[in-house]
């Protein structure tokens, strides 16, 4: 009913800026379905949700006690609950590095004049379109002492190098941000291709007139103009990181011991291998605070960024 | 400003429209299950072994039928919970016996969600190491139908080539599993990636040890007078760090599933597994001509001292709301007579609890169905304790142990820790 309003045809806005027709501001009470639909759909039940942060509910019993704040300061003692804080951040930070290089470097080969481009970027986008879940079992088949990744090296005469991959507690962490980054690299790329070809050849060519070098041109000219792409992916990995669950329950199960656990592999056992649910949204709490926080602070760095560079 | 009224009226009916439809879903109560005297609904976690059970059922009850669902354990587990608490469970449920797991007998019965069952006639039928385990301040809630044990089992074919004979003592185990190593096929498999599998081999050996030196072991934990870290709980995690030592398992145990590990003992890459009796079906499943025989793994050097876990697998409860209660009792009354119990334990691989039923079993668990008999048998350690953290402790202990992140002694005392805290 509204959607016509301020709807133009993404090509056409530079060529027609002065035709631009009255703007008409919507009144007030519009935003009430969507308001209602979020409140009662995400707000309501999310609260109702928080308060059990605050009692000692197993999950089934309705006789629980409102135990104020002992959930979160038990946290503090939890060793288990502190060092999955830090597998959690060392992860997403780990992912949101290695992903995004990767992605961007990817993004630049294919989006030079290589004959083979267009089949290249179906290729490497494809694992992204692959259930997380799927992929991670296929990876621990790989991974394992005799699968594929350990004869490999067997083969070209690397004995030493073959590993115990998801067995060393040492090792395990990262092989879990390998299989996120092997399958999501191509996703960033997609973004940053995308952001890559919004920059126009004129530019480049007049850089090339002044005869600049393929790193400057990368730092004056790409950089700059790819800071929105840039914001977007650092965006999406990092919270996709911080939230991670689905790779490391079927990686590791958070194994070996405690090695590999996330915040969310927690809740998950907290809540439905111990029954501690009041416990366990207690973690889920700190969860969403943290990821608040981390792109909260991340958004309005990178926006500064943004327009600085632009 | 026509158009702008009505765009008001429109938003304001979506919004008061969302509003109903929120408010009545709170309470909403789906009435529409056919409820009436001949639908029966049950979830499992047997899956496999039910739909069999169920098919009988239904057989010989002419018009009745069963909506059920089946489900991983884990699943099961967070789905009825959530059922019981919300009014929507089943009218039979799968439970598991005595305590230490979320969809446990004393778990489930505490907060009333749970029929009382014991005057059916089996209840005082069941043998006491059962009763125990079935049953919450004196009352029975779960219909335990069967029975695993836990031991090594050993691939016949392989072990024949290898040209070594099942080990019987301790110190023939060690001499064995060095044997084994050498000739490049290892004792047993061991795929502790599933973090479940590391109690197995501990299990088999503080039977023996534990349990062998004081039967009253677990009544002087609960009262305090003994603790893990100070028992022969400290013996038995020494016995498995000598096995790993003394090279009974393949390499790289933390990074080998359960399922890969099955395909070692099932192909010959090693001589067995130390695993439940569920195993041989699975084994046959991957090699069906292959021959598994179960026996006691040797914890010390007297065979005459050995014991085998053995316990109540998952049995059946029924819920105290159910809509069809006297359904659920005539399916309870099934499973647990002599013809249902014989079915679901044979689909199982599994033991009668009830000496009454004439189970055919598998020849590779004589030694074990003599244990049985003998009394020679101790409950799985875990259905005992407090809370579930005891276990869980438990097992990613384990796993630290095999990849040298903490001691056994640690261990053990992290167990003690979350032991004390009780329910």
């Amino acid at each position: 009913m509204t959607a016509d309003l301020q709807v133009r045809p993404p090509g056409r806005t530079a060529s027609a800026p002065r035709t631009r027709r009255r703007r008409i501001t919507p009144p007030w009470w519009f935003i009430l379905p969507a308001l209602l639909l979020f409140t009662f759909v995400v707000l309501v039940p999310s609260a109702r949700g928080v308060y059990y942060a605050f009692t000692d509910w197993d999950g089934l019993d309705p006789d629980f006690a409102v135990i104020g704040l002992r959930n979160f300061t038990d946290m503090l003692d939890d060793g288990d609950a502190l060092q999955a804080v830090w597998h959690t951040l060392l992860i997403a930070v780990a992912i949101t590095v290695i992903q995004n290089g990767i992605g961007l470097l990817l993004a630049l080969g294919v989006n030079s004049l290589i004959k083979t481009r267009n089949f290249l970027r179906v290729l490497l986008f494809a694992p992204a379109v692959i259930t997380p879940i799927v992929t991670a079992y296929l990876w621990r088949n790989l991974l394992g002492p005799d699968g594929a990744v350990n004869s490999l090296l067997g083969a070209v005469g690397l004995d030493s190098w073959r590993q115990d991959w998801l067995g060393d507690p040492d090792l395990a962490l990262w092989m879990i941000v390998l299989v996120v980054v092997w399958q999501f690299a191509g996703y960033s790329m997609v973004i940053f291709l995308a952001g890559l070809q919004s920059i126009p050849r004129e530019i480049y060519e007049a850089a090339a007139i002044d005869g600049t070098g393929a790193l400057r041109r990368f730092w004056s000219i790409v950089r700059p103009l790819l800071a929105p792409a840039i914001t977007i992916n650092l965006m999406l990995s990092i919270i996709g990181g911080i939230k991670l669950f689905d790779q490391v329950y079927a990686l590791t199960g958070g194994g070996p011991g405690h090695a590999t656990d996330t915040i969310s592999t927690l809740i998950y056992k907290d809540a439905f291998t111990l029954g501690e649910f009041g416990y366990s949204i207690a973690l889920a709490v700190v969860l969403t605070i943290i990821v608040a926080i981390v792109s909260a602070g991340q958004y309005s760095v990178l926006s500064r960024n943004e327009k600085a560079a632009s | 400003m026509k158009t702008r009224r009505y765009a008001a009226l429109v938003s304001a009916l979506t919004a008061v429209t969302l509003a109903a439809a929120c408010s009545s879903g709170t309470n909403a109560n789906s009435g529409s299950d056919g409820g009436g005297g001949t639908t029966l609904t049950l979830a499992s976690v047997d899956q496999g072994s039910i739909e069999e059970v169920i098919k009988a059922f239904e057989a010989a009850n002419p018009g009745v039928k069963v909506t059920f669902t089946t489900s991983g354990a884990d699943q099961y587990q967070a789905q009825i919970r959530t059922q019981l608490s919300s009014g929507t469970a089943p009218d039979v449920m799968t439970v598991w016996p005595g305590n230490g797991n979320p969809g446990a007998t004393y778990v489930l019965s505490k907060p009333g969600y749970l029929l009382d069952l014991s005057d059916q006639p089996w209840a005082a039928q069941l043998p006491d190491s059962f009763k125990q385990v079935a049953q919450y301040e004196g009352k029975t809630y779960n219909a335990l139908f069967g029975l695993n044990g836990i031991g090594a089992v050993y691939n016949d074919d392989a072990l024949k080539k290898s040209g070594l004979t099942a080990p019987k003592t301790w110190t023939e185990l060690l001499t064995f599993c060095g044997d084994a190593a050498a000739k490049g096929t290892p004792a047993f498999a061991l795929g502790i990636q599933d973090n479940w599998v590391t109690q197995l081999v501990l299990y088999a050996l503080a039977a023996t040890t534990v349990f062998g030196a004081d039967k009253e072991f677990d009544a002087k934990l609960q009262s305090g007078q003994a603790t893990f870290s100070d028992s022969q709980w400290t013996a038995a995690m020494g016995k498995y760090q000598d096995m790993q030592k003394a090279g009974c398992f393949q390499k790289n145990p933390l990074g080998t599933s359960y399922e890969a590990s099955q395909t070692l003992a099932a192909t010959g890459k090693t001589l067995g597994i130390v695993q439940g009796n569920w195993i041989i079906g699975l084994l046959k499943g991957k090699n069906p001509n292959g021959k598994f025989t179960m026996t006691a793994l040797p914890a010390t050097d007297d065979p005459a001292t050995f014991l085998m876990p053995a316990a109540a697998g998952a049995g059946y409860g029924v819920n105290a709301k159910a809509k069809n209660k006297d359904l659920a009792l005539k399916f309870i009354t099934f499973i647990m007579s002599p013809e249902g119990m014989k079915l679901f334990n044979e689909k199982q691989g599994s033991l009668p609890t009830l000496s009454s039923a004439g189970t055919t079993v598998d020849p590779g668990l004589a030694e074990l169905t003599t244990f049985v008999k003998d009394n020679r048998t101790v409950p799985f350690m875990d259905q005992l304790w407090p809370n579930a953290k005891v276990q869980q402790t438990m097992l990613s202990g384990l796993q630290e142990v095999f990849s040298n992140q903490a001691t056994p002694a640690d261990v053990l005392q992290q167990m003690d820790a979350e032991y004390k805290k009780g329910a």
